[in-house]
């Protein structure tokens, strides 16, 4: 396919204090094609797009929208060039509907759009895009996956002829992402174009007409999906470190006797008004990995927040392992939990895991198992630059605030945070969601071998069946607020959980 | 040709200590010209008046409760919490600390005129110097050590605060009703009932205070004592502010409590997430900054008014409205405790400029003399804080020419 080029970037160069985010970077965006953007974290992947759409002002370099040269310095100017970005936060104003949401951005309707309109537009074209959206429904309702959708909604409806998504698709349902892809097949063919940017390969080996990498903020290369197999991108993004990335099952461990978490008869509400975790019974024991498989928004979420005593418990028990003895904890509150020893790896991480402002030691002292009363700062920055060396985390300084660190070394921080702390108990929702194989292959080993080594207990909540495979040692699925099924891992047959999943 | 305006990453270096200065000194002669310009004051004596001020001995004591209320607002300021109540909660350190310094520490001898010079010229006695109503002289005596007597005004008067301050953190806390608006009320209801106070309990007994909405004078050895006879500013103030002022910065940086506050500021759910209960921390920061500004009711009672003195209009405090310049003060550090002093003296020296500029305008020609020290003051103020808000934009964004073209 050898349409015309949309968009055009040459030499493009972006400097943070302490880090090269790019250097040097050229990009071909054909129109009609879906090209993926890879890379591992930190590669600059976000600084890349954030750039096209006018958040980030490059310090050198040009870029060319169907020829012509633009300047962009806020999204505004990106947006009226027919660009639109999806990031993996979503951004819509809680307190509004959808409706109200979408017209904000839309021109088109005028100043004195009717919402009545509006809906009816959202309706039709929604249902083109393959999502199910009620329009009257206020956004702080909508879960991760439906606010998700209705940002990709957004971006279509304002007109987008080159549409990006950083990450945006990654953590749908498979389903809703089926959906997507169709969409954004059509949405190619009619002449618009698509930078998709993902760390999962195969992804863009399925979606994507070519596929560009950066590594380390440089341009390694950009290849046809026809011809590239996917041992071809891992070795452009990860280079010799490829090898280490492995799907196979890491050593199972044998669980000790001691229950650790017990959760008996379990009722919560969702946001509705209707329960969402339904009557859920569950034990992990010590040195065991307990993997919940479930296709986003059967109430995972909602348990892992009772579990942590973010959520109210309507019935039922929660105890934790203290002193020998199981200690009730239910509607205890979350500092009651943390203190017997839990880690917790929250879903939204940049919203509820880290402080964006603040410092990576400050980061750290911030959690009362690090930090009491008054800090002794040597020993957090001790700490600091050995998970930093551990996870390898991308940083100037343990003196550097969060907001400035890539997506995936915010989330290496909060993860290396919480197993820092974790002393026998770590809750986890999709704890490698934002990280590249390497370093999801690399946590996943260090859960796994603390697990093996420290006896600790894991609750592992993940929408990726390849990493429930990966590191449980005993598998729930979990379906419309119940668990359906438990199986030890090894017995576990990837078809019956996916089916057991969606039945 | 194109201006470019990003947002920088990281702050313009400096930016904390040159943007403050470099505003102070372009909002003066912004000032200056809009004096000239309306007023006819000759720019030379604002310059010479500022000059003086900047180094005048005068200023020291509202530079001493700038500085501590500075210090006030900015704990909760950090925490997003919002406290615009300072002014209410000084007024009940005032209340609490006359209560105890005219009631508690002191009782009152009722002498015949025949027998007065016997207790003028005897230690520990204060005689009150107009006659009681009955044509009786009263006499102040101490009841205890004037130094526990202190003790007990100060901690009395930060218990009042920060229970005047409790009051809105709960509602913040528990109820998510919003502090800006419950803090500022509780001002007024703090005017109300100091005016109340003055006329019933804490009235004067002689003939020149009772029903006249003053309360007894502060019996001289409960007063602070002065660091000269040039200032107002006393050696408790100072001692005070020093004290408050390491205690807080140490909290503040040194303590998880001083960063979850800060923390709290920019987003409270992670705070949730590790297990801390926002809602303590919401109260708590209210609650230590009305302890901290009913204190400044103690230095401001036992230090300058020794007396309390009805509010005439709501507009004119016996506060003079400090609690609101501190406002000023915490903003103008960018909400760091460490510009805060400087911050303080800045201000402090403005409003010292006002005055001095007011009555050397008043030997210039007739009409200027008519502006008072406070208009001048806020217009020294107001033209610096503009400048402020203005010059501030070029700490957090950096601006650019770049070319555009085919």
């Amino acid at each position: 396919m050898q349409g015309e080029v949309t968009v055009l970037v040459k030499d493009l160069v972006k400097r943070f204090p302490g880090v090269l985010a790019l250097d040097h970077v050229r990009f071909e965006l054909r129109k009609g094609e879906i090209h993926a953007l890879l890379g591992e974290n930190g590669a600059g992947k976000t600084t890349f797009v954030k750039i096209l759409y006018g958040v980030y002002v490059p310090d050198s370099g040009e870029i060319y929208i169907n020829g012509k040269r633009v300047i962009f310095t806020s999204p505004i100017d990106a947006i009226r060039h027919g660009i639109s970005l999806v990031s993996q936060i979503p951004q819509l104003i809680g307190s509004l509907t959808i409706s109200e949401n979408i017209i904000l951005g839309l021109e088109k309707f005028g100043m004195m759009a009717s919402i009545r309109k509006v809906e009816n537009y959202i309706r039709e074209e929604s249902e083109e895009v393959g999502i199910k959206v009620d329009p009257n429904t206020e956004v702080w309702k909508l879960s991760y996956t439906q606010k998700q959708l209705v940002e990709l909604l957004r971006a279509v409806m304002l007109g987008a002829k080159v549409l990006m998504l950083d990450e945006a698709i990654t953590f749908l349902p498979i389903r809703e992402k089926r959906k997507f892809y169709k969409f954004m097949r059509k949405f190619a063919s009619q002449g618009g174009s698509v930078i998709l940017i993902t760390h999962k390969i195969p992804e863009a080996l399925e979606v994507a007409d070519r596929i560009s990498v950066l590594r380390r903020g440089r341009y390694v290369g950009t290849v046809e999906t026809r011809t590239a197999s996917i041992d071809d991108v891992r070795k452009m993004m990860f280079g010799e470190r490829s090898a280490q990335i492995t799907y196979e099952r890491l050593p199972t461990s044998t669980p000790d006797e001691k229950v650790v978490l017990d959760v008996k008869d379990l009722w919560v509400m969702g946001d509705y008004g209707a329960f969402s975790v339904k009557g859920v019974k569950l034990q992990v024991r010590a040195g065991e990995v307990l993997g919940i498989a479930g296709v986003a928004g059967n109430g995972q979420l909602e348990l892992v927040q009772a579990i942590m005593g973010l959520r109210k418990v309507s019935k039922g028990r929660i105890a934790i392992l203290a002193n020998g003895d199981l200690k009730d904890v239910t509607n205890k509150g979350t500092g009651k939990v943390r203190s017997l020893g839990t880690g917790y790896i929250p879903d939204e991480p940049l919203k509820f895991g880290v402080s964006m402002e603040n410092n990576i030691e400050e980061n750290l002292a911030m959690l009362p198992a690090i930090a009491k009363g008054i800090i002794k700062w040597r020993q957090v920055r001790g700490l600091a630059n050995r998970l930093i060396n551990e996870f390898k985390v991308v940083t100037p300084s343990s003196k550097t605030p969060v907001k400035l660190l890539s997506g995936g070394n915010i989330m290496k921080v909060l993860v290396a945070r919480e197993l820092s702390i974790a002393k026998k108990l770590l809750v986890a929702y999709n704890p490698t969601r934002a990280l590249d194989e390497v370093t999801a292959v690399m946590v996943r080993k260090i859960i796994k071998e603390k697990v093996l080594k420290e006896r600790l207990a894991v609750l592992l909540v993940s929408e990726d069946l390849d990493e429930i495979f990966q590191v449980s040692d005993t598998i729930a699925v979990m379906n419309s607020g119940r668990i359906v099924k438990t199986f030890p891992a090894e017995k576990a047959e990837r078809e019956q959980v996916e089916k057991l999943m969606v039945m | 040709m194109r201006l470019i305006v990003t947002k920088r990453v990281k702050p313009l270096k400096f930016g904390g200590i040159i943007i403050p200065f470099l505003s102070i000194v372009v909002g003066i002669f912004l000032a200056t010209i809009a004096l000239y310009g309306l007023a006819h004051v000759p720019p030379l004596l604002v310059y010479s008046a500022i000059g003086q001020s900047l180094i005048s001995p005068q200023m020291l004591q509202t530079f001493v409760m700038l500085t501590i209320l500075g210090v006030a607002l900015i704990i909760p300021f950090n925490a997003a919490v919002w406290n615009i109540g300072a002014e209410g909660q000084i007024i009940w350190g005032m209340i609490m600390s006359a209560f105890i310094g005219l009631t508690v520490a002191v009782r009152y001898i009722i002498v015949s005129p025949s027998d007065l010079p016997k207790y003028t010229n005897m230690p520990g006695m204060f005689v009150l110097p107009t006659p009681t109503v009955s044509g009786a002289y009263a006499v102040e005596a101490l009841t205890m050590n004037p130094g526990t007597a202190i003790c007990l005004m100060l901690i009395v008067a930060g218990i009042a605060g920060a229970v005047w301050a409790l009051i809105a953190g709960l509602m913040r806390a528990y109820l998510d009703i919003d502090e800006v608006a419950t803090t500022l009320i509780m001002n007024y209801i703090a005017y109300y009932a100091y005016n109340y106070i003055v006329y019933g309990p804490l009235q004067g007994i002689t003939i020149s205070t009772s029903g006249f909405g003053l309360s007894n004078a502060l019996h001289p050895a409960l007063r602070f004592s002065r660091i000269s006879t040039a200032t107002t500013a006393t050696w408790e103030g100072v001692a005070l502010m020093i004290a408050i002022f390491a205690i807080a910065w140490f909290v503040l940086r040194q303590t998880t409590f001083g960063l979850r506050l800060r923390i709290l500021g920019s987003n409270p759910q992670v705070l949730r997430a590790a297990g801390i209960n926002v809602r303590k921390y919401i109260v708590l920061a209210l609650t230590i900054s009305g302890a901290i500004a009913g204190l400044v009711g103690t230095i401001l009672f036992a230090g300058n008014l020794y007396q309390l003195i009805k509010i005439k209009t709501i507009t004119t405090p016996p506060t003079h409205n400090i609690g609101y310049t501190a406002i000023l003060v915490s903003w103008l550090s960018m909400l760091d405790i460490r510009g805060v002093p400087i911050a303080a003296y800045i201000v402090a020296s403005l409003f010292q400029a006002g005055i001095n500029l007011q009555s050397s305008l008043g030997g210039v020609s007739g009409g200027s003399a008519m502006i008072s020290s406070g208009a001048l003051t806020y217009v020294l103020i107001g033209f610096v804080l503009t400048t402020f808000t203005v010059l501030r934009v070029f700490a957090e964004y950096s601006i650019k020419v770049v070319r555009e073209g085919r």
